[in-house]
Order: structure tokens, then C-alpha cells, then sequence
């Protein structure tokens, strides 16, 4: 497919901190840095996996997506115009720029002319953020203004992770469903009625589940019903967020067909967010591989598990039994526990646990470096090659 | 390998208001010295009533042990007294909970709750029992445990919380060890350290343990034998190796079939995205499982007889059970079950409910906690 090169989501140099308590009396709050600067981008009709432990700041990215959560710093470019992208990538740049000269105006402290410089300076910065709003407006997700997020939000919807919380009680399935299509007068009357019928068949539920309440419904049927609705508005995107971790194994393996099959006949492209990294593998087109708020390995499936050049990608696959008692699995087992986002070690964040560290590992943070085949890794010290 | 855990034909139900949920129905295995017997099945399946039969802690009322036998070393700890219980429980069989944040008590040290265990088997003094815990904080590999013990659950990640509740499970080094999904809710790389420490503690101390969890890879790595339980009852037992390479029963094709293998081709020949072998439905309802073979609704290979009776547990080889007409013709015979004073009490229920409202006589279908356990 040569749709599938084209550039639908481009995440770039996403920031996200959550302020915390220092302590349990403090009033102070210190952040955590739960992403911190992630680029990634998802092409038309693929899945892009999302895999790492607890706490790695995988859910956020997909929040942030959606905005569902306010993200600090970047960008989400939805269908991108590569000229508007490079030029708001000027203003970035060159906000950047004034910033560090503000910051060593302020830091010069009071000398002569100090203050008109700062505040000249603070004048051009807010001229070069409010003529880059106005230029990504249409396209970057996180300059948009009300008008543009409610039509944007037909074309990236969300399957959330845990179906017993994310249905509202008091809806019938058909009104859950068609709340979307409603809103936005895609469908109207019997035509709407028609178009959740399609979706009910679409998803493997029966058609009288149109007039049932949530309740009524399993674990994996209720998962189904969540994803109709995000299938609802016919977006370009789904962000699917750990959809399948609720679910039994056997109810897992249905959702999993179901998220394949929709993908084709949808034309779909999925943010597909999980911890377990045989049903991301298994899922995805390519998997980027995070760890305490940023990405470390990205790569196709098959490049992952065959090749995989990050220590850290290295032992999580070591560390994931295999169903087959014949293979006895390579004891490449992390030491201690993933550090606090907090307070995360200097450098690499990953070289406290590392087995291949050396001594630039904790003064420099490495940054993705792509290889010929496309296969991006974050170390300074990648082993075998 | 002498047996030092037998249960034979054990039976859990739980009266609730009117209506009986069958939570165990029919379970046998044995356990022997040293071995490790993974119990496998999903939510709902009845593999953590069990492990809660085995320690007597289900709870009464609602739940109670209707028939059954479970002999540990030859006595069956389902006769003796409550007393007598509190000896062999955390002494000789004891136990490791899924949740450490919520199995563990939130305001007492760590040190505490592992001198407890000490101090009820043993006559041990309280400042030795301290430092008892400490030296099996060592051992299950927490590092300064002098300054862990004086600790409270809180201040641990939920790696080490669950090493705490490891030492405190291996205290008083028992026979047999019931681990209760010990893995779940922990991340993969502090699952492989959980999972090696349970290993070196099992060689050393020749434990037998009871490793239940949903997980088959955890299974395939880790376990000597699998039971693979299906709406309370134990559909097939054997070797891992054979409940891998050879699955007779066709739920456990399925749920071996549900799971993707890391490396797995994802394409087929013709190039269309290859799809997982999921088993269609979904499980039954506890309150009313089907009347022959309860995997039957689901079952690809359903006869007419499955719908009929329920399937008697045969050995189709040494040392594989399975509960299933395709590999043999013996239907269960169920002894008469003695559901004492809560069942009439329930079937009364039942009775004036249903004289009450004629024709809805579905009733409500909302789950009540257990019926989803």
C-alpha cells in the first residue's frame, strides 16, 4: 500500500510534567517528568505499538494525542503540510533561541540596560509564539482553538482501558454509540439508527444490544462496544489504550481479531498502547519501546524481536516468559526497580540497571540515532555492534 | 515422589441470597514433594477458591466447603479443628497473595509482619524474631534488611513488597506453598526477578508450591505439572510439557491458541493478516453453568452428548487427566452433594421469588461480586 508512507500523526518533542507533592505536609509541588520529549510519528493505516513498564509514560503520549491531558512543550502534527511544518519548525527554533538570551539577560542580574533588553526580548518571543500559533493552528493539535479540536476530534478517537469504568451507566448502547454521529449530524434519524445497526454487526454484538444498558454486558462485550463508538465517526485514528489488559485471555484474543480485521475495512491507523509486549509485537506494524518518559528503541516488529540493539529492549524481551516449556529463555534479568520519574539519574536514564554501561552513560543523554534499516535506538553503547 | 498434598473431589459453593454459585465442583490433584503445579484458567474459573479451600479461608457465609478431602501429609486438614487449623496455616502451608499493597498491613513495619509469623509457630523471642526477618529479608534478596524491617509496606516499590511477602509465606520454611497469582500485578522485568527468586527458594528448600495465575508463559517457564480449570471444574492435568506440545481437552487448545507468541509470523501465505485462534462466547454464568459439559457452549467441537452429561475425569495417558467425550466415554457421576440448611434456605428463596414475578423470570443480571471472582 502506498498509502501507508504518508504521515497522518507527527509527535514532536512532546513534554509533559505532572506537578507532585514533595512531601506529604509540603505545600511546595516538584514536577515529574512523565514524558519527556518524545518524537514519533504514525503513518496512514498502520499501527504504531507503545510498549514499557508502569510509570513509563506510555499512556500520556496517548492522552496527550487527544489532549486529554495539556501537554508542556511540542507539537502533534495532524496530516501535516511538510512546508508549514518546516516553517513553524523556524519560529521553534528561533524561540528557542531568544529564550536562552532572555535567560542570561536575567541571569546577567541588574546592570545598565537590563531591563529595556528583557523586555524587548520578552516582546519578540511573544510575537514569534503567537505568529507560530497562527501558522500550526490548522494542523498542530496543540495550537488548535475550540472550533478546530471539535473537528479534529472526528478524526482521532480513543478505546480506553478499563471497559467497567469508561461506559456511562445511564446510556443505552445505541445512544453510546451514536452520541458521536449525532453531535456531529453525520447521521440523522433513521439513517443514524441504520449506521449503529452497521456498527453493532461490525463489532460482533447482536443487534438488540442497541437498546441494553452497559451493565448487561461482559468484560469483552462491553470492550466491543467501546470500540463501535470510537469506530463511530469514521476517524482516521484510534488510540487504543491498553484495550486489552482488562480482559481474559481467551476474551483478549477476540479483541485482538476484532482491532485487525476493523483496521482493513476502516482503512484505521492505531496508537496501540500496552505493557505486554507479545500482544504489541503481535499487533503492530512497528513498536517504539519506552522507558522513565522517553523512547529508546523504535523499529518493526520483526526488527524488535529478531534484532532488538537497546539493553533495555534487550532484557525486557529476556525477561518475558515463553509459552513453550521447550525453550528455556535467556537469563538476561534487570536488576532492581524503575527509578522515580521524579528525581531520574543523570545522563541515560536507564544506566543504573544497564549491563552494558559505560562511563559517558551517566554524564550525556543519548538521542535516537536511525540506522540504514530504519531502526532508531537512544545509546551511547548499544551492544553487539 | 511422595504426595505431600492430595485434593480429592473438592467442592466450594457459595450460598448467596437465592441462588447457589458453584465456585469449585469437582477438583483433584496432588501435589508432590518439591513439585510445582501450575493451576491455570481465567477469571471466574474458581482457581483462587481453591487455593482459599486449601488454606480454609473462604469465607462463611456466604462460601462453604461442600464435599471433599485435602490431605496434607496424610491428615485431611478439612476435618480438624479451627484451632489445630491456626498451627498448620503459615506453618506447614502458607501463602502469597496477588496484591501485596493490599495483603500486607498498611500500619505495621515490615519486620513486624514477618516476626508474627515467627512468633505464633515458634518460641521465639519478639527482639529475635526481628532479627530472624531480617536475615529472610536477605534471603529474598532486599538489600540493608537491618533498616527494612523497620519499614512500613508503603515505603516499598511493589517488587520488593512482594519479596516481603515471599519471606513472610517461606518464615517458617512450610511443605507446601500456595501462590495465589503472585506476578500479575508487577511489571515484566520484576516479574522474571520474582519469578527466579521463587525458583531458588523452591531448590533450596525443596517447597512444593501451587502457582496459580492466567498467565501460560509464566506457566510454560516455571511450573513441573499444569491443572487447567474451566467454570469451576479441573479440565486437564499433566505435564507442562505435554499440556503444551499435546492438549487434548479443546479448551485448552484455545486458550493456548488465544495467546500471540512473541516472533510469531503475523502475515499468512496470501498475504491477509494472520488472526489468533480465539475461543468464541465468552464464559458462562456462575450462577447457572450448562448442564452437560460446561465448556460445551464454546466448545468448536461440541457433540450431542456434551449437552447432555458432563464428562467424567479419565486418565487418557500416564499422568494426563481430561474431562472430555473425545477422548473417552466415561460420564461423571456426581456423589449426592449434602447442601445442609443454607441450601434449602436459598431454594426457599427461590421459590417465593419466583411465585412473586411470573414471567420476568430471568431476573435481574447484574453480577454480584463473586459470581465475577
Amino acid at each position: 500500500m502506498s498509502s501507508k508512507n504518508e504521515t497522518l500523526i507527527d509527535i514532536r518533542g512532546l513534554k509533559k510534567t505532572f506537578p507532585v507533592k514533595a512531601s506529604v505536609f509540603s505545600s511546595k509541588s516538584i514536577p515529574l517528568k512523565a514524558v519527556d520529549g518524545v518524537n514519533v510519528q504514525i503513518r496512514k493505516g498502520e499501527t504504531l505499538g507503545l510498549v514499557g513498564e508502569s510509570g513509563c509514560g506510555k499512556t500520556t503520549v496517548g492522552r496527550c494525542v487527544l489532549r486529554l491531558y495539556e501537554p508542556d512543550r511540542g507539537r502533534v502534527w495532524l496530516d501535516p503540510d511538510p512546508a508549514v511544518v518546516a516553517e513553524v519548525e523556524q519560529f521553534d527554533l528561533e524561540y528557542e533561541q531568544l529564550q536562552s538570551q532572555l535567560d542570561d539577560v536575567i541571569a546577567g542580574g541588574r546592570i545598565r540596560g537590563a531591563g529595556q533588553k528583557s523586555r524587548e526580548l520578552k516582546n519578540r518571543i511573544r510575537k514569534n509564539r503567537n505568529t507560530a500559533r497562527r501558522k500550526a493552528m490548522q494542523q498542530d493539535i496543540l495550537s488548535m482553538g475550540p472550533d478546530q479540536m471539535h473537528k479534529m476530534r472526528r478524526n482521532v478517537q480513543m478505546v480506553f482501558q478499563d471497559p467497567w469504568a469508561s461506559l456511562n451507566p445511564q446510556m443505552v448502547v445505541s445512544d453510546i454509540i451514536g452520541e458521536g454521529p449525532y453531535t456531529y449530524g453525520t447521521h440523522k434519524g433513521a439513517r443514524l439508527n441504520k449506521w449503529v445497526m452497521e456498527l453493532l454487526d461490525k463489532v460482533g454484538l447482536p443487534r438488540n444490544a442497541a437498546n441494553r444498558y452497559p451493565h448487561e454486558f461482559s468484560g469483552g462485550q462491553r470492550q466491543r462496544i467501546g470500540i463501535a463508538r470510537a469506530l463511530a465517526l469514521t476517524p482516521k485514528l484510534i488510540v487504543c489504550d491498553e484495550p486489552v489488559s482488562a480482559l481474559d485471555v481467551s476474551v483478549q484474543a477476540q479483541i485482538i481479531n476484532l482491532l485487525i480485521s476493523l483496521q482493513d475495512d476502516f482503512e484505521l491507523a492505531y496508537l496501540f498502547i500496552a505493557h505486554d509486549l507479545s500482544v504489541v509485537q503481535y499487533i503492530s506494524d512497528r513498536v517504539a519501546v519506552m522507558y522513565l518518559g522517553k523512547i529508546v528503541e523504535l523499529g518493526t516488529g520483526e526488527q524488535l524481536y529478531n534484532n532488538p540493539r537497546h539493553p533495555y529492549t534487550i532484557s525486557l524481551l529476556g525477561s518475558i516468559p515463553v509459552a513453550d516449556p521447550e525453550i528455556k529463555t535467556q537469563e538476561r534479568i534487570l536488576e532492581g526497580d524503575v527509578p522515580s520519574p521524579v528525581n531520574p539519574p543523570k545522563g541515560c536514564t536507564f544506566h543504573p540497571r544497564c549491563p552494558n554501561r559505560i562511563d559517558s552513560c551517566s554524564q550525556i543523554i543519548p538521542v535516537l540515532e536511525k540506522s540504514q534499516d530504519g531502526h532508531v535506538i537512544a545509546c551511547h553503547n548499544p551492544p553487539n555492534g | 515422589m511422595d504426595n505431600v498434598l492430595e485434593v480429592k473431589d473438592l467442592a466450594t459453593y457459595f450460598f448467596m441470597h437465592d441462588y447457589i454459585i458453584r465456585a469449585v465442583d469437582g477438583v483433584d490433584f496432588t501435589l508432590g514433594r518439591g513439585e510445582t503445579l501450575g493451576i491455570v484458567g481465567e477469571s471466574g474459573c474458581g482457581k483462587s477458591i481453591t487455593s482459599m479451600s486449601m488454606m480454609r479461608l473462604v469465607p462463611d457465609p456466604p462460601g462453604r466447603i461442600i464435599s471433599g478431602e485435602i490431605s496434607l501429609k496424610g491428615r485431611d486438614i478439612l476435618k480438624i479443628s479451627e484451632d489445630e487449623m491456626r498451627k498448620v496455616r503459615g506453618n506447614e502451608i502458607s501463602m502469597i497473595f496477588q496484591e501485596p499493597m493490599t495483603s500486607l498491613n498498611p500500619v505495621f513495619t515490615i519486620g513486624f509482619q514477618i516476626s508474627e509469623v515467627l512468633r505464633l509457630h515458634r518460641d521465639i523471642g519478639k527482639q529475635d524474631a526481628i532479627k530472624e526477618a531480617a536475615r529472610l529479608l536477605r534471603m529474598v534478596g532486599m538489600s540493608d534488611p537491618e533498616e527494612r524491617v523497620n519499614e512500613y509496606p508503603f515505603q516499598l516499590s511493589g517488587g520488593l513488597r512482594q519479596r516481603a511477602m515471599i519471606a513472610i509465606a517461606m518464615a517458617c520454611e512450610p511443605t507446601v506453598m500456595i501462590a495465589d497469582e503472585p506476578t500479575t500485578a508487577l511489571d515484566v522485568t520484576i516479574q522474571a526477578q520474582i519469578l527466579r527468586l521463587m525458583r531458588q527458594l523452591k531448590e533450596t528448600k525443596d517447597t512444593s508450591i501451587a502457582f496459580i495465575t492466567h498467565d501460560l508463559a509464566v506457566i510454560a517457564s516455571f511450573t513441573d505439572r499444569v491443572m487447567v480449570m474451566y467454570a469451576g471444574v479441573a479440565v486437564e492435568t499433566s505435564t507442562v510439557h505435554e499440556i503444551f506440545k499435546n492438549p487434548l481437552h479443546p479448551y485448552t487448545q484455545g486458550l493456548l491458541g488465544s495467546v500471540p507468541v512473541l516472533g510469531d509470523r503475523k502475515v499468512n501465505a496470501d498475504g491477509s493478516r494472520k488472526l489468533l485462534n480465539a475461543i468464541p462466547g465468552s464464559l458462562p454464568d456462575a450462577r447457572r453453568f450448562p448442564r452437560g459439559c460446561r465448556f460445551a457452549p464454546r466448545c468448536p467441537k461440541a457433540m450431542k452428548k456434551c449437552w447432555e452429561a458432563e464428562p467424567a475425569k479419565v486418565e487418557v495417558a500416564p499422568g494426563h487427566q481430561v474431562r472430555c467425550f473425545l477422548h473417552h466415554d466415561e460420564v461423571r457421576v456426581i456423589s449426592k452433594r449434602d447442601l445442609g440448611a443454607a441450601g434449602k434456605r436459598v431454594l426457599k428463596n427461590q421459590q417465593k421469588i419466583s411465585g412473586k414475578k411470573k414471567g420476568s423470570a430471568d431476573g435481574s443480571k447484574t453480577d454480584t461480586p463473586i459470581a465475577r471472582n
